[in-house]
C-alpha cells in the first residue's frame, strides 16, 4: 500500500498518494487539474502551463501541478480567481493561432481544446491580427497525418517516439510561434506503434489516415474489448456505430488503459484488425456444398457428427475459453479427437520486447489450460483416420498451403464454423457463420497468463450465434458461458476459485 | 569616477597573449589560492559580497555553497558567456582584452567548488572572441596553467569552449546546459536546481564571465578590498555598458552605487547633441525604463534599482533622448524577444507573437485604443506563467513603456 498524505484542494481535505504528481494524486480522488502536455505514460514536460496551480504559503506560490509531488499539508488552490484567470489566459493563447476548424476536424468531440474552451475560456476571440500559418496535411508515414496549425506543441508525440518506441522520428523545429512538429527529411515515422501518437495528441493535429473523415466521434459507441491480434490481449475501445438503415460496424480500435497488460498503448497491426470484424465475413451458411439457411446447415452438421466414426474437431486458438470448453465437451461426448493445432499462428521472431508477440492468437494459453492437444503430430495422425473434420474457426491456411491442405483433408468430410469467408469455407461442405469476438462475451488468457473477460460490443442487424450456442445446437451440453464456467470450475484446478463475474478490470493473473 | 580592478589590463596591448599577461600579473593569484582550503576561497568570495553579474545579481559565493556536500558525481563549472541581452557589451571586453583573467578566475573557482571541468558557453556570434579565447586557453594549457597539474599543483582543471548557435535563450542557465548537452536550447523547469542536478545530471555551478573574472582580484586582495568599492549591499565594481544617445558611449568600469545622472553626464558626456533626456533603460533591454524625474534619485546598484521598480540587470544602460519614438522602440523590443522565445511554453510562444502583431498594427495606423489596452493586458497575462523568465524580460519593459508613455501609444491610434 502506497504511503498516503493529507492535503487540501480548494480548502477541501483529501487523502492522496504521496509523491505522485498533483495531477495524478488529486485526479485519483476525482479532482481534475486541467492539463494538455502531461500524460501519465510520458511524464511531465511542463510546457502547456495549463496545470498551474496555486500553493498557499508555498514557495514558489505558483507551480505546474504535473511537476509538483503531493506533500503532506499542501494547500492547493485550484478555483482561486488568479488560478482561474491563468487557465482562461492560457486557453486564449492556445487558441489565438489555432485554425478553429472544428467542423472539418476529426478530433472534434474528443478534443481537449474544445472541452477546455467550454470549461475554462468561453470568451469570443480577441484575435484581430493575422494568424500564424503553418503546413497542413503532412503525411508523417505509418498512416499518421499531421496538421501543424492545429498543433499546440505539447510534444506528447515527440516524447512518445523518444521514450516509448525509442525511434525518435519526430522533433520540434524552429523557435517561438514558428515552432512545429516535423520529421527529418526522408525519414518518416517508421515504427509499429506509430498510430498511438494519434491517440496521444490532445487536439486534431495528429489524425489517422484510416479513420479520417469516416465518422463523427460523437456517433461512436465506445465499448471495451480485447484485441485478438496476438497473445498480448491488449485492452481496447471498440468504437462502433450503426448508421440508420445500415449495419453496426466498427470504425476503429483504440487502446484502453490496463497497467497489467498493455499500459496505455497498442500496436498498429492490432489496431487495424478491426477491419476483419467488418469485412469478408461469412454471411451465408452452406449445407451439402450449397447455400442454405443456417438451421439446415446446423442440422446437417449435427447429423454428420452423429454418423461419423472418427470425427476430428479443430479449435481455433482465438476461441474464447468458454467456446473451447464447449467444443471439448462435445468432442468427448461424440468420441471426437479435439485438436488445437495452430502452429501457423506463430510468427517466430515477429514479436518485440514491448507489446507485439510472436503468437498471433489470443487464447493459446486457454487451449493449454483446458488440456487441448496442439501438436501437429496428434492432429495429423487423427486426420489420417478421420471421416469428418469440423473446424471451429481455425485458419488452417496459416499452417498449410493449398496443396497441403488438399492432401490433409483428402476424402474427409469438411465442415466449418467460421467468422470469415475464405478458401476454407469455399472448400467446406458445411459452413456455419458464427459471431466474431466483438459480437460475443467471453474470456481469454494472454501470454502472461492473465485471464481477461470481455463483453459483447457490436450487435449486427442479423447477429450470428456465438460458437458456444452453435456447439449446443449441434448436440453439445454447454449452452451458455455460465454453464461453461460451472464445468471449467469443476474440472480445471486453476479456475476452481475463479468467479467470472469478479474478474477485475485489469484481468486476473493465474498462478499456474 | 572610473576604477580599474577588472579592466586593469584592458589597455595593455596584446594582453590576450600569455607572455604579456604574465608580465602584467596574470596567474599570480594561483599560488595564494592553492595555499588556501577550497572552503576558504569560497568564504572569501562569499564575504566579498560579489553578486552575479549576469543580471539576476544572486550572490556568487552563496551560490557555490548550494552544491551538495557529498556527491559521487563530478561537479561542473559552466561559465555563461552567451552575452546577448540588447544593450549589454561587457563580457566581450574580458574575452578579448584579458582572457587570462577569466581563465585564472575559472581555475580558482573550480578549486573552490571542487570541479575539474569547466565549460565556457560562448555566444555563437562572438567569432573574434572565441578565437582569442581559445588561443588563450591553448596558451594556458601549454604553460601548464590548465591540464592535469594546474601551475604545478596536484589539481586538474580542463576548460572546454562550447559555441552557441545564435539563440538568446541559451543564456538562460538551464537552456545553456541543454545546449551544451547537444539538445535544443530550452530552459528546464526548476527544481531541481543546477547546483543539485545540472550538466549531464551532475551538480553544476553556472556563473557569468564577469563574476568569474572578479574572483582573482577578490582572492588576491581580500574581500575587504573589494568591498571598499560600491555600497554595502552592492559591493565592488561593475563593467557598465553605456549606449544609446550619449556623447561618449562605451564600456566603463565603475563602482556600484553612483548616481546615474552624474554618470551619464560626467562619464558618458551627457545626452548627444545636448538634447533633452527622455528616459534610461538601466540594465539591459529587459529592465523597465526610468523617467528623468525618477532618475534623479537613482543610484547604480541593485537596491536603488529595485526601489525604483526596475532592475540593475547586466548594467547595460541605454539612454533615450527626446526624439526617440517609444512605440517603435517597443516594437523592436517585442520583435527581439518574440524572435528569441524558445517556443516551449504556451504563453510566451503564442503571446509574444500576438503582442508584436498588435504593436505593428498600431504603428501602421490601424490600431485602436482597444489594441493598446490589450497589449497592456497581455503583459500581465503572459508574465511569470512560464518555465523561464524570457517572457517577463519582454513584458516588464513593455509594461513600463506602456504605463509611462501611454500618451505616445494613444497618439498613434487617434
Amino acid at each position: 500500500m502506497a504511503e498516503m498524505v493529507k492535503l487540501s484542494v480548494n480548502g477541501q481535505e483529501v487523502e492522496v498518494e504521496a509523491g505522485k504528481n498533483l495531477i495524478d494524486a488529486v485526479g485519483a480522488v476525482g479532482i481534475e487539474i486541467p492539463h494538455l502536455c502531461y500524460h501519465p505514460a510520458l511524464g511531465a514536460d511542463g510546457n502547456c502551463r495549463m496545470c498551474l496551480v496555486g500553493i498557499e504559503d508555498g514557495r514558489p506560490p505558483l507551480v505546474p501541478a504535473c511537476k509538483t509531488p503531493a506533500a503532506e499539508g499542501m494547500k492547493v488552490q485550484l478555483d482561486a480567481e488568479h488560478i482561474k484567470k491563468i487557465q482562461h489566459d492560457v486557453m486564449e493563447l492556445e487558441l489565438i493561432n489555432h485554425p478553429t476548424d472544428c467542423p472539418i476536424c476529426d478530433q472534434a468531440g474528443e478534443c481537449a481544446l474544445q472541452d477546455y474552451y467550454q470549461k475554462y475560456d468561453g470568451q469570443e476571440s480577441r484575435m484581430t491580427v493575422p494568424q500564424v500559418q503553418k503546413s497542413k496535411k503532412l503525411d508523417f508515414g505509418c498512416g499518421v497525418i499531421h496538421d501543424q496549425e492545429r498543433c499546440i506543441l505539447c510534444a506528447r508525440c515527440v516524447r512518445f517516439t523518444r521514450q516509448i518506441t525509442k525511434t525518435g522520428e519526430l522533433g520540434i523545429v524552429n523557435r517561438t510561434d514558428d515552432a512545429r512538429v516535423t520529421t527529418f527529411p526522408g525519414r518518416p515515422l517508421n515504427n509499429r506503434y506509430a498510430l498511438n501518437v494519434v491517440d496521444l495528441c490532445p487536439v486534431g493535429a495528429m489524425t489517422s489516415s484510416d479513420f479520417r473523415f469516416k465518422q463523427r466521434v460523437w456517433f461512436l459507441t465506445r465499448d471495451k474489448g480485447i484485441c485478438h491480434g496476438c497473445s498480448k490481449g491488449c485492452n481496447i475501445f471498440i468504437d462502433h456505430h450503426k448508421e440508420k438503415y445500415k449495419d453496426d460496424i466498427i470504425y476503429r480500435y483504440r487502446p484502453f488503459v490496463n497497467e497489467q497488460v498493455n499500459g496505455y498503448f497498442m500496436c498498429d497491426e492490432g489496431r487495424m484488425t478491426y477491419k476483419k470484424e467488418n469485412q469478408d465475413r461469412l454471411l451465408v451458411a452452406k449445407a451439402n456444398n450449397a447455400e442454405s439457411i443456417i438451421s439446415s446447415a446446423v442440422d446437417s452438421l449435427k447429423n454428420s457428427i452423429s454418423s461419423s466414426n472418427k470425427p476430428v474437431f479443430l479449435v481455433s486458438p482465438n476461441c474464447s475459453l468458454e467456446q473451447m470448453y464447449a467444443i471439448k465437451k462435445l468432442g468427448e461426448a461424440k468420441g471426437a479427437t479435439v485438436s488445437g493445432f495452430s502452429d501457423g499462428y506463430i510468427l517466430e521472431g515477429d514479436g518485440d520486447d514491448f507489446l507485439i508477440q510472436d503468437d498471433k492468437a489470443a487464447n493459446r494459453a486457454g487451449l493449454e489450460l483446458l488440456g487441448v492437444d496442439t501438436t501437429k503430430e496428434a492432429f495429423e495422425s487423427a486426420m489420417k483416420e478421420a471421416d469428418l473434420l469440423v473446424n471451429f474457426n481455425n485458419d488452417l491456411a496459416k499452417s498449410y498451403d493449398a496443396a497441403a491442405l488438399d492432401e490433409l483433408i483428402g476424402d474427409c468430410k469438411f465442415a466449418m464454423v467460421a467468422t470469415t469467408q475464405d478458401a476454407l469455407t469455399e472448400k467446406a461442405e458445411i459452413a456455419i457463420p458464427a459471431a466474431s469476438y466483438s459480437e460475443y462475451s467471453g474470456s481469454v488468457i494472454n501470454t502472461d497468463n492473465i485471464l481477461q473477460m470481455f463483453n459483447k460490443a457490436v450487435v449486427k442487424n442479423e447477429p450470428f450465434d456465438d460458437i458456444v450456442n452453435i456447439v449446443s445446437r449441434i448436440g453439445g451440453d454447454v449452452n451458455e458461458n455460465s454453464a461453461a464456467w460451472a464445468g471449467m470450475k469443476a474440472s480445471v484446478p486453476a479456475l476452481k476459485d475463479v468467479e467470472p463475474e469478479q474478474i477485475p478490470e485489469q484481468g486476473l493473473a493465474l498462478n499456474s | 569616477m572610473e576604477v580599474k580592478l577588472l579592466s586593469a589590463r584592458f589597455d595593455v596591448e596584446n594582453c590576450n597573449k600569455i607572455e604579456v599577461a604574465l608580465k602584467n600579473g596574470a596567474y599570480s593569484v594561483l599560488d595564494k589560492a592553492f595555499s588556501m582550503e577550497p572552503g576558504e576561497v569560497t568564504d572569501e568570495v562569499k564575504n566579498s559580497g560579489l553578486r552575479g553579474r549576469g543580471g539576476a545579481g544572486f550572490p556568487t559565493g552563496l551560490k557555490w555553497t548550494f552544491l551538495p556536500k557529498q556527491t559521487e558525481k563530478p561537479v561542473y563549472l559552466a561559465v555563461n558567456s552567451d552575452e546577448s541581452e540588447p544593450g549589454t557589451f561587457k563580457d566581450r571586453y574580458i574575452l578579448v582584452r584579458d582572457p587570462h583573467m577569466l581563465i585564472e578566475g575559472i581555475i580558482i573557482s573550480c578549486y573552490a567548488i571542487g570541479s575539474h571541468d569547466a565549460y565556457i558557453y560562448i555566444r555563437g556570434e562572438y567569432t573574434t572572441q572565441v578565437k582569442v579565447l581559445q588561443a588563450a586557453i591553448d596558451e594556458a594549457y601549454e604553460a601548464g596553467y590548465l591540464g592535469d597539474k594546474v601551475a604545478g599543483n596536484d589539481y586538474r582543471v580542463d576548460v572546454t569552449v562550447h559555441r552557441g548557435a545564435g539563440a538568446y535563450i541559451c543564456g538562460e542557465e538551464t537552456a545553456l546546459l541543454e545546449s551544451i548537452e547537444g539538445k535544443k536550447g530550452q530552459p528546464r523547469s526548476k527544481p531541481p536546481f543546477p547546483a543539485v542536478e545540472g550538466l549531464y545530471g551532475c551538480p553544476t555551478i553556472i556563473n557569468n564571465v564577469q563574476s568569474i573574472a572578479s574572483v582573482p582580484y577578490i582572492v588576491s586582495n581580500g574581500a575587504d578590498a573589494y568591498k571598499a568599492y560600491g555600497t554595502e549591499k552592492s559591493p565592488g565594481t561593475h563593467l557598465f555598458g553605456i549606449s544609446g544617445l550619449v556623447e561618449k558611449p562605451g564600456m566603463y568600469e565603475l563602482p556600484l552605487g553612483l548616481p546615474i545622472l552624474e554618470v551619464i553626464e560626467k562619464v558618458a558626456g551627457g545626452v548627444k547633441g545636448g538634447k533633452k533626456l527622455k528616459g534610461v533603460i538601466p540594465g539591459g533591454s529587459s529592465t523597465p525604463v526610468l523617467l528623468p524625474e525618477e532618475l534623479e534619485t537613482v543610484t547604480m546598484d541593485y537596491e536603488s534599482m529595485a526601489e525604483h521598480k526596475t532592475m540593475f540587470g547586466s548594467g547595460g544602460m541605454v539612454v533615450l533622448d527626446e526624439d526617440v519614438d517609444v512605440v517603435k522602440l517597443v516594437k523592436n523590443l517585442i520583435d527581439f524577444y518574440h524572435h528569441e522565445s524558445c517556443g516551449q511554453c504556451t504563453p510566451c510562444r503564442e503571446g509574444l507573437g500576438w503582442m508584436l502583431k498588435i504593436v505593428k498594427k498600431i504603428i501602421n495606423g490601424d490600431g485602436t485604443l482597444d489594441d493598446v489596452n490589450l497589449l497592456r493586458e497581455l503583459c500581465d497575462n503572459i508574465e511569470m506563467k512560464t518555465v523561464c523568465v524570457l517572457s517577463a524580460a519582454c513584458t516588464m519593459p513593455v509594461r513600463a513603456f506602456l504605463d509611462k508613455f501611454r500618451h505616445e501609444f494613444e497618439a498613434y491610434v487617434q
